[in-house]
């Protein structure tokens, strides 16, 4: 719980099984709900985007992380656990930038609460992304609703 | 009041910094005022404005060492 919430650069095969091999043995747990959010290789007009860069507000990032955990935990009784590790720097398309986990006695709460969790994560985090297109232009990009 | 100024996003980019140091600042109408003499691209951009890490919706009563951030909408995930 007291991991940091940004990571450099993508979220790799390691760090997710890291995190998940945390949880192995809790006998209280029932259920585990993952998201794993990757970067799209849109296409916009003629260009395709490469890559995304990250940037983040560090502090207020660390501080509306952990907002985000106490109202889940606090919302869902039956939520015992969650990670929320989001990139900074450069993921290419392909790669993973949000990493969302959240271990409930039961599946229900563990599914809602992840759902939850990334809807305040999208809204909340200050994060943005500029867009790099296979010609090396770039531009920023806002969330959707999707 | 010294007050740090954060610049994220396409703020950062247009402004061409990620901070500024105000020194001498008397309120936060005065600190905004500056900041608009200083980059006037912005006021072209929607953004939001921190202080401390919290979100405002007025015009709050800085203090020395407040860190100010001006932040376009959000786009995590």
């Amino acid at each position: 719980m007291s991991q940091k919430t940004l990571i450099n650069g993508p979220i790799t095969q390691e760090m997710i099984s890291s995190c998940l091999a945390a949880l192995a043995g809790n006998t209280d747990s029932g259920g585990h709900s993952v998201f794993i959010g990757q970067v799209r290789a849109d296409v916009k007009g003629a260009k395709r985007v490469k890559a995304i860069e990250y940037s983040a507000y560090e502090n207020m990032v660390e501080a509306e992380a952990g907002k985000i955990k106490g109202l889940i935990l606090s919302e869902y009784n039956d939520v015992q656990s969650m990670d929320i590790l989001h990139s900074r720097g450069v993921v290419m398309a392909g790669e993973a930038s949000l990493f969302v986990l959240v271990s409930a006695g039961h599946r229900r709460h563990a599914i809602d609460a992840c759902s939850k969790a990334i809807e305040m994560i999208k809204a909340s985090l200050p994060v943005w992304k500029k867009e790099i297109f296979e010609d090396s232009s770039t531009g920023w990009k806002e969330n959707s609703l999707a | 009041m010294e007050i740090q100024v954060l610049f994220f996003g396409v703020l950062a980019e247009v402004t061409q910094t990620a901070f500024k140091h105000y020194k001498g600042v008397t309120s936060f109408a005065d600190l905004k005022m500056r900041i608009g003499d200083d980059f006037p691209e912005i006021a072209h951009y929607n953004f939001r404005i921190a202080v401390n890490n919290e979100l405002i919706n007025e015009d709050p009563v800085l203090k020395n060492g407040d860190e100010i951030a001006y932040m376009p909408p959000f786009a995590g995930g």
